[in-house]
């Protein structure tokens, strides 16, 4: 098991480091740096100046090491829109409502889907089936910033239930933390239903019902722990995944979060930010990969035993 | 057919093969599924409908031939209003869904070039071959493609064929997955080794053998892979980095369309729900397929 | 001396260090059936595999009506392909469920180029009633027949283009009991119509009795005993032979089956000792050790010679 742990994490900070270097080969060739063109026309003398002060005279291999240096001691540089700051300090406070109204989101959505997932499951064919396999349809389809969209003109333009921006007041969260909640909904409603599924086909269901149990146990003690497994190791690389959906939310509703940081980072070729952005995502993601590999090794007694089994 | 079938009452129609073959045993099990007959029909229409176009409308999709009327909501003359710029909506709408299928179409076609032949290699390969190519997908699903899309996007300033270049980069991943889980599953078979035995040449076994039997993959790989490019599309030029104005895109009459939703709700509704009614119809209707061609690919 | 039908001499494979056949010797005469017997892992499969070029041996030889075809290239070894023919267990695999069955019988002729469309067409109309299916089968999928039906086909995609050697890889294991005896009536038909040397590698000992001419016991990749089928139905001398042996069900109630299982350890204990004098005076076919001996009536096993000469 130990073994197996280790080997992951290896080939997890190989894959790392490999894309580390193609996000910073990419961020190089992006045309322009923060001082051409019009935005900021500067004499020739001062703009060398900054470049040299700024490290971006130097070879590239260089400056990667010398950004990688930086990274482990979690410095991520100064970003160029606000020199004042550091990226790290940008990112501190703009995590906050990022984790707050997608966290809320996940939290809402969540539970919501795997109730629906389990009823369609266990009611198959019937009107909840098909109300969930049309939310986890759409949920998954569908683009994040359609149904925020959809969102604004239902509650906020059509019915004036609620504010159309967010952040500030909590009555504002309502929508964005609606709309960060569709992916987690759709995705566990669709979870849910398929390995609950999967378990009640399963021998040992029958042989249960054979003995007798009450269909109330044969649920809640063994066909919910056996279909618990995918549904855990899921969560992790989906809360990831919601935080590439927070641009659009978060650019829609206006809110002041990582994803609205990412995209005025690109729109004002700020690439210190851009590259701590996209470095802080892809290793969120190789963690939450190692971690649910781990967990579902940890879960699924027949791994652990040495990897027999099917 | 003179001989007498001796089978059970169920396949004794005279109309014999055509009844039986795995093709027509697909297409009953896709007719069968009321959701993905129904959203064919609906992509149908629509691929008709930007086909067609010029013929639907008599005015172009950037002629600004009713300024006097701009803004003005849904009619009878005009079924989705008019914009901000006096052009006729519905004519945007309907050259809005040739950009969308068309980079859909277009970037479902170059994930196939590029994920067929390598999920083919790796699979008949294996070894180290299979080996590198399973580490470039794992390097994929590291890095969300929204955001990789998003720098390559700055990086080639937009334009079309930008986009059907990212989004068949980030769409050949699912193909090849697809078509090498396949091919290492035939390569095995004992109908292979008896092609085998019989002194076939390779050139043979993937002509006659493994290419028939990689059709459903290829096939549901390739629709699959058209809603993504579309979302992609989409995404992109709603946040202005994709196709550039005055092509008619979705996403970007959607960007649009928010700062007017206020007043003039036409503005936003129309390009979502086209978007929304197309990328659910294309992605139904290959879940559809996936479940008529190969049952086994079930919930991939 | 005539040649044999199919000769396998020292034929070894090794997969990732592991011998899983060790130095096979093994001979299939004219119109003989010979039977490959032994439990799964025992390195039959691997053998017959080899014996058909289908997986390269790491050494030895194979020879086919007395030529060598070990090192043939793919292309020269391709008129060899029509004289040995292979049946596998898996009815289902063994078919493309793309391929009409008339396609699939077929198949050998057009991968030979023999005949016109047309001509091909009729030949594998012929032989599915050859093998007992009605004509109209042509058009059908495999998807629709039954596993005894499926396994028809297969034969006769075998023996279309008039093979003389089958491999027939435990052709019959996988169906029901009334089903299995139908194949092995077929198989046991065409071998006496078309004069076939067949290979038939299974664990089925009851199906080899009434089959096979000659039986060859495989353990752990070696070769451990091996004789005409009525004398080691009678007089087995090695213990898994017997193990084996005593694993066929037996329609006496009264006699009780005994533990197949054998370890290692046991199957060294018991395995024969052999005085010098006991063996017939031929020279032993292997000189590692332990060795096959000579017993009367050409009957060899694997045993330890004792107190030499």
């Amino acid at each position: 098991m130990l073994q197996f742990i280790i080997r992951r994490t290896l080939s997890m900070l190989v894959t790392f480091f490999v894309v580390s270097i193609i996000i910073f080969m990419m961020m190089h060739a992006i045309p322009g740096g923060p001082f051409d063109g019009n935005d900021m026309p500067l004499p020739d003398n001062i703009r060398a100046r900054l470049m040299a002060q700024l490290g971006l005279d130097k070879p590239l291999w260089e400056q990667y090491l010398r950004y990688m240096w930086g990274v482990f001691h979690l410095d991520f540089g100064v970003p160029y829109q606000s020199p004042g700051e550091t990226v790290m300090g940008l990112i501190a406070h703009a995590w906050v409502p990022s984790l707050v109204l997608g966290g809320l989101g996940v939290l809402i959505g969540a539970p919501i889907g795997i109730l629906l997932g389990m009823a369609a499951a266990l009611n198959r064919n019937s009107w909840i089936d098909y109300l969930a396999s049309a939310i986890a349809t759409l949920g998954l389809t569908i683009p994040v910033f359609v149904i925020s969209t959809l969102l604004i003109l239902v509650f906020a333009v059509w019915l004036h239930w609620t504010p159309a921006s967010g952040w500030g007041e909590p009555r504002r969260w309502i929508l964005p933390i609606m709309a960060y909640a569709a992916v987690p909904m759709a995705t566990y409603a669709r979870y849910a239903r398929s390995a609950m599924l999967d378990t009640l086909n399963k021998p040992f269901v029958t042989v249960l019902r054979a003995k007798g149990l009450s269909e109330r146990r044969i649920i809640f003690q063994h066909v919910l722990r056996n279909s618990a497994i995918p549904m855990i190791t899921i969560f992790l690389p989906m809360f990831v995944g919601i935080a590439t959906g927070s641009i659009f939310v978060e650019a829609i509703f206006r809110v002041p979060g990582l994803g609205a940081y990412f995209v005025s980072s690109i729109q004002k070729r700020d690439y210190p930010l851009e590259m701590a952005l996209m470095l802080l995502i892809s290793a969120l993601f190789c963690i939450s990969y190692l971690i649910s590999d781990v967990l579902y090794a940890l879960l699924n007694p027949r791994i652990r035993l040495g990897g027999k089994g099917r | 057919m003179t001989e007498i079938a001796t089978t059970s009452p169920a396949l004794s129609r005279p109309d014999g093969q055509k009844r039986r073959s795995p093709a027509y045993l697909a297409w009953r099990r896709f007719a069968a599924n009321k959701a993905a007959l129904v959203a064919g029909i609906v992509l149908l229409v629509i691929v008709l409908m930007a086909i067609f176009a010029p013929l639907i409308s008599k005015t172009g999709p950037n002629d600004q031939a009713f300024l006097t009327k701009a803004l003005s909501f849904p009619s009878a003359e005009h079924w989705f209003g008019i914009d901000d710029l006096g052009r006729d909506f519905f004519t945007r709408i309907i050259y809005g869904a040739r950009v969308s299928l068309g980079i859909g179409l277009s970037a479902a076609l170059f994930s196939l070039l590029l994920g067929l032949p390598m999920g083919a290699l790796a699979g008949y390969l294996g070894g180290r071959f299979d080996w590198a190519v399973m580490r470039i997908i794992e390097l994929f699903s590291v890095v969300p493609p929204l955001l990789a899309a998003l720098l390559l996007a700055t990086l080639t300033r937009g334009g079309v064929w930008a986009i059907v270049l990212i989004a068949g980069l980030f769409g050949w991943v699912n193909v090849c997955l697809l078509v090498r889980a396949q091919v290492k599953s035939f390569r095995e078979k004992e109908f292979i080794m008896a092609a085998q035995a019989l002194g076939a040449s390779p050139w043979h076994i993937v002509w006659r053998h493994l290419i028939p039997n990689s059709v459903s993959p290829v096939i549901v790989g390739f629709v699959l892979a058209i809603p993504l490019a579309m979302m992609l599309e989409a995404s992109l030029s709603f946040l202005g980095i994709g196709v550039q104005p005055p092509t008619p895109s979705w996403g970007q009459m959607i960007n649009v369309g928010m700062n007017f939703m206020y007043f003039y709700w036409h503005m936003a509704v129309f390009p979502v729900l086209a978007l929304a009614v197309t990328i659910l119809a294309a992605s139904l209707l290959g879940d559809g397929l996936r479940d008529a061609l190969d049952p086994t690919l079930k919930g991939r | 001396m005539s040649e044999h039908a199919l000769e396998l001499s020292q034929i070894s494979k090794e997969f990732g260090g592991r011998t899983v056949v060790d130095r096979v010797n093994l001979v299939v005469p004219k119109n003989q059936v010979v039977a490959l017997v032994g439990e799964s892992g025992s390195g039959k499969t691997t053998t017959g595999l080899m014996a058909l070029r289908l997986i390269e041996p790491s050494a030895g030889r194979i020879l086919l009506g007395g030529h060598d075809i070990t090192s043939l290239r793919q292309r020269d070894l391709k008129p060899f392909r029509r004289q040995m023919q292979v049946v596998f267990q898996d009815s289902y695999a063994s078919l493309d469920p793309m391929m009409t069955l008339g396609e699939i019988i077929a198949e050998p002729l057009a991968i030979h180029a023999i005949g016109t469309a047309s001509e091909r067409r009729d030949r594998a109309r012929d032989w599915l009633q050859r093998v007992g299916l009605d004509g109209s089968y042509a058009t059908r999928y495999p998807h629709e027949l039954s596993g005894g039906q499926r396994q028809r086909v297969s034969v006769a995609r075998a023996l279309i283009l008039g093979a003389s050697v089958l491999v027939a890889d435990e052709p019959t294991s996988a169906l029901d009991v009334s089903v299995k005896a139908q194949i092995v009536n077929l198989l046991q038909g065409l071998q006496a119509d078309m004069g076939l040397s067949m290979l038939f590698i299974s664990h089925d000992l009851s199906v080899v009795r009434s089959l096979a001419d000659q039986v060859v016991v495989m353990l752990r990749g070696r070769v451990v005993e091996r004789g005409p089928t009525d004398r080691i139905f009678a007089n087995a001398h090695h213990p898994y032979t017997r193990a084996l042996l005593d694993a066929v069900p037996v329609i006496d109630p009264t006699a009780r089956r005994r533990r197949t299982f054998l370890t290692a350890e046991e199957i060294n204990a018991n395995t024969p000792r052999f005085r010098p004098e006991d063996i017939e005076p031929q020279p032993l076919v292997d000189t590692a050790d332990p060795q096959l001996v000579a017993l009367a009536g050409s009957h060899f096993v694997e045993a330890i010679v004792t107190g030499g000469r």
